[in-house]
């Protein structure tokens, strides 16, 4: 905890510098999905995030792991749901209201993404992202992008692509 | 104790009608218009219907009836046949014994078998013209290298523009049915004022508002149907995209590897989604090389044999319940069951003991392994590319149909692929189990049973019922999916499945419906998911999965497996030979001895149990009695005979239940005569025991 926080004190020190989120106009902008599982703030690069689908009603599927919740109806299209607190290792989050659907796209695939609360969408700029520091766990390292900070929460911006990469590679 | 599902019933009858009015009035209709193709078309439909729901039903009296119908009105569509008054005539009393049949079924009563006479009058049309129908061999296509032929795949689909024209004309239509639902909403608006202001009449109005609303969610649902059905027409390609180049590619094959083959081809005309097309290219190749480079021999070998030197493979296609039934046909040596034991063995797919104990069918299905290739060295033609286990693969997983081999030595091999015709829509029985809804395909549902939970037998500490002279085993779908169960009424409800050779009878909950659906595929990442085929949405906008058949089957075969390592005591010596022509019982048999400590060889039929006898040692011989080639009252008379097995015990296990079976069966030397009926394994056993003293 102190190690993070020593680290979360470095980031707003250095971000102190740049001006914060007053939106610069010379610099680039990327547009990133704020959520959270439990506590810990995470993000999306937007791009990655078709939409935020709500109350959509899961169906079950049969045989399929335990980090898929099921499939949703999505104008038509199946679409599959995964728990990302279970990809990330986390454990399950129960009885929590208002969780949302991310609809995520990447190369490798498509699916919903069950996150427990949509924080924000938003543009930051790009130099608000710093590399992900030392303490970050084992299993998140490949796929942690970086660090953002963002309303004093020390968020993680997650690579959905390599997620993706992985889930599917997982499911062969 | 089978007993027919008695709302699938109602829903059966209430359908038929509504077919038999299309005849009716289709038919009166081709007296105007004989040649109006549409007309042909729609009543086909309907009598291919009516066929379809009452095989699903076990209406056999009435699925024949219309089965026959079905084929004129095909030959009429196809115009194989010409239409005429008598052939009207014979028509209408085709539709007029329908009617009848079905009003039997509406009041509940036991169908009497069809009326032969009719039948046999509806087959006469079509029997002088069986042999002429067959064309000539196809014209040869014009360039395409030799060797390397591969079957296009269509990206897009030439429409005639009466058809596109329709479908915007149905647009057009859905339209004007929106509006007539606009103005309903203004309808009930004002009935809701009239209710609030109190004022006189308002009943009447209400009720004539609810037969206005009625009306139009019955003319919407027409529209959609017809819209719907125009719309996968489009999607419609005849086999000909596939069976074309197969004539020139046999000949070129047969070269190749010094042979003389022609092809024969039929049916082409025949149409099928183009998702079907697509995929049917690779396996349809495969058995095509597969009869050239295995089934068809040497000219010389052919000769010697008494057959021409000339092979011949066929490929044809036909209309079978609603899906088509294509067929690759060499007249080559057949399977050679010994060649493939010994390559199942070489390429450790099997031990030695394993292979001498299958049954030819299940020596036959080796061929379908992954890794499996009879070929002695791998030849030009049919040594790489797909195997026998993709050809399957794709048949039974990809495209929900289903594969067969029937091979005779010296006569040949026939490799009969059961398909869909479109796996867009399918007729789907929804079923509830654990809490959840799932659907199954029609074609992979063989039955549904009703029966009270005491019919249920245990063998093998694993359940089973008796279905027509044969064990099917029973398993809880709740617990093969790993949800909750629920709590199981008085009766139980079983939905028998069937591959091409085995049953699964499935323990579910309760039957929820039965009509044709959408089915719409996984996304690509999931489509690995061996138990789930797609999704079809129900009325109430939920999704639900729908089951693989074949998967289920393998999965409760490979669970019994691994039970069965558990149960079996320390080895005893010995070993009984069990005959059955029914794959299920076999195993259910075998099952329950191993469970006991019993070697176990399994036969077939007679002819298969008595050459298994003569070549082995067996210390007690179980034996159905219904089989094909030799019955167990023929084989167990033959052993008597043998001098080994003057006194070796006999068992007959059968459904006859008639006392004068018991006695035929005590004259003709067996021991003991059990009834499957009132089958229990500790009877069998203690039986057995018994009788080895």
């Amino acid at each position: 905890m102190s190690e993070q926080a020593s680290a979360l004190d470095a980031i707003l020190a250095r971000k102190q510098q740049t001006a914060g989120e007053v939106v610069s106009v010379d610099e680039a902008l990327v547009k990133l999905v704020f959520f959270s599982l439990g506590e810990q703030w995470y993000a999306f690069h937007g791009e990655n995030i078709s939409e935020v689908l709500a109350e959509s009603e899961v169906f079950f599927l049969p045989g399929c792991p335990a980090s898929l919740e099921g499939v949703i109806n999505v104008r038509g299209d199946i679409e599959s749901v995964i728990r990302l607190r279970a990809v990330l290792g986390l454990p399950d989050s129960n009885g929590i209201t208002g969780s949302r659907i991310l609809l995520g796209q990447a190369r490798a695939m498509r699916s919903g993404i069950r996150v427990d609360r949509v924080e924000e969408v938003i543009d930051v700029q790009e130099s608000a992202i710093q590399p992900p520091p030392h303490t970050i766990p084992e299993h998140l390292r490949p796929i942690v992008l970086g660090i953002v900070s963002f309303r004093e929460h020390l968020v993680h911006l997650l690579d959905l692509e390599r997620i993706f990469e992985d889930y599917r590679a997982g499911l062969r | 104790m089978a007993l027919d599902i008695k709302r699938f019933t109602a829903r059966f009858v209430e359908e038929a009608r509504e077919h038999l009015v299309n005849l009716e009035a289709g038919l009166a209709a081709l007296q105007q218009e004989p040649a109006d193709q549409e007309v042909v078309n729609a009543i086909f439909r309907s009598a291919h219907t009516i066929k379809g729901s009452s095989r699903m039903l076990r209406l056999a009296p009435i699925s024949d009836t219309a089965h026959r119908l079905e084929d004129l009105l095909g030959a009429l569509r196809e115009g194989t046949l010409t239409y005429s008054h008598a052939l009207a005539q014979l028509l209408q009393s085709g539709i007029d014994a329908i009617a009848a049949q079905v009003d039997e079924v509406a009041q509940g009563r036991e169908l009497a078998p069809p009326d032969e006479a009719l039948c046999a009058a509806l087959a006469r049309p079509l029997t002088p013209d069986a042999e002429t129908a067959k064309p000539a061999e196809s014209v040869p296509v014009a360039a395409a290298a030799p060797g390397e032929i591969k079957f296009k795949a269509a990206d897009s689909v030439r429409i005639p523009l009466e058809k596109l024209d329709e479908l915007i004309k149905l647009m057009g239509e859905v339209v004007s049915s929106h509006a007539r639902l606009r103005q309903r909403s203004r309808d009930i608006r004002a009935i809701e004022r009239d209710l609030r202001a109190g004022s006189a009449g308002r009943g009447a109005r209400v009720a004539d508002f609810a037969r206005e609303l009625k009306d139009d969610v019955q003319a919407q649902e027409a529209l959609m149907e017809e819209l719907h059905g125009k719309a996968l027409i489009l999607r419609m390609l005849p086999l000909l995209m596939v069976f074309d180049p197969a004539p020139r590619m046999v000949r070129d094959l047969a070269r190749s590897v010094g042979k003389e083959v022609e092809c024969l081809v039929s049916g082409s005309e025949i149409e099928l989604d183009r998702q079907l097309i697509d995929r049917l290219g690779d396996p349809i190749v495969h058995l095509l090389r597969n009869a050239v480079d295995h089934g068809i021999e040497a000219p010389d070998v052919r000769a010697k044999a008494g057959k021409p030197r000339h092979g011949r493979v066929s490929l044809s296609a036909r209309q079978d319940d609603g899906g088509v039934i294509i067929e690759v046909r060499d007249d080559g040596a057949g399977l050679s069951l010994e060649a493939i034991r010994d390559k199942a063995v070489k390429k450790g797919l099997a031990s030695a003991e394993q292979v001498a104990l299958f049954t030819e069918a299940e020596v036959i299905d080796l061929i379908f392994l992954p890794g499996f290739s009879t070929s002695a060295i791998i030849t030009d033609v049919s040594g790489r590319g797909v195997g026998m286990d993709v050809v399957k693969r794709c048949v039974v997983d990809e495209l929900q149909g289903a594969i067969q081999v029937e091979s005779k030595p010296g006569v040949g091999t026939t490799f009969t692929l059961r398909l869909p015709r479109s796996l867009a829509v399918m007729r789907m029985l929804l079923v509830a189990a654990g809490g959840q809804t799932f659907g199954f395909t029609a074609p992979h549902v063989s039955q549904l049973l009703r029966l009270p939970a005491d019919q249920l037998l245990e063998v093998a500490e694993r359940h089973a019922v008796l279905i027509r002279n044969e064990f099917v085993p029973v398993v809880s779908l709740a617990q093969m999916l790993s949800l909750p169960a629920q709590p199981a009424g008085a009766d139980l409800l079983l939905v028998v499945v069937q591959t091409q050779s085995e049953k699964l009878a499935l323990r579910v909950d309760d039957l929820i419906d039965e009509r044709n659906m959408v089915i719409k595929p996984l996304p690509p990442h999931l489509a690995g998911l061996p138990l789930v085929a797609g999704m079809v949405m129900t009325g109430r906008n939920q999704l639900v999965s729908v089951l693989q058949a074949p998967a289920l089957v393998g999965m409760a075969r490979r669970g019994s497996a691994g039970s069965k390592q558990t149960t079996i005591p320390a080895a005893s010596q010995v070993r009984v030979l069990v005959v059955d022509d029914s794959l299920n019982t076999r195993e259910i048999e075998k099952d329950v001895l191993e469970a006991h400590g019993y070697h176990v060889t399994l036969a077939e039929d007679g002819l298969d149990g008595l050459a298994k006898a003569r070549n082995g040692e067996f210390d007690a011989v179980l034996t159905d009695v219904e089989m094909p080639n030799m019955d167990g009252f023929a084989l167990t008379a033959a052993l008597r005979q043998e001098e080994r097995y003057r006194d070796v015990p006999i068992i007959i296990i059968t459904s006859r239940q008639k006392e004068e079976d018991q006695r035929r069966g005590i004259q003709v030397g067996a021991d003991a005569y059990i009834v499957k009926g009132d089958f229990d394994q500790s009877r069998l056993i203690d039986t057995l025991k018994s009788l080895l003293g």
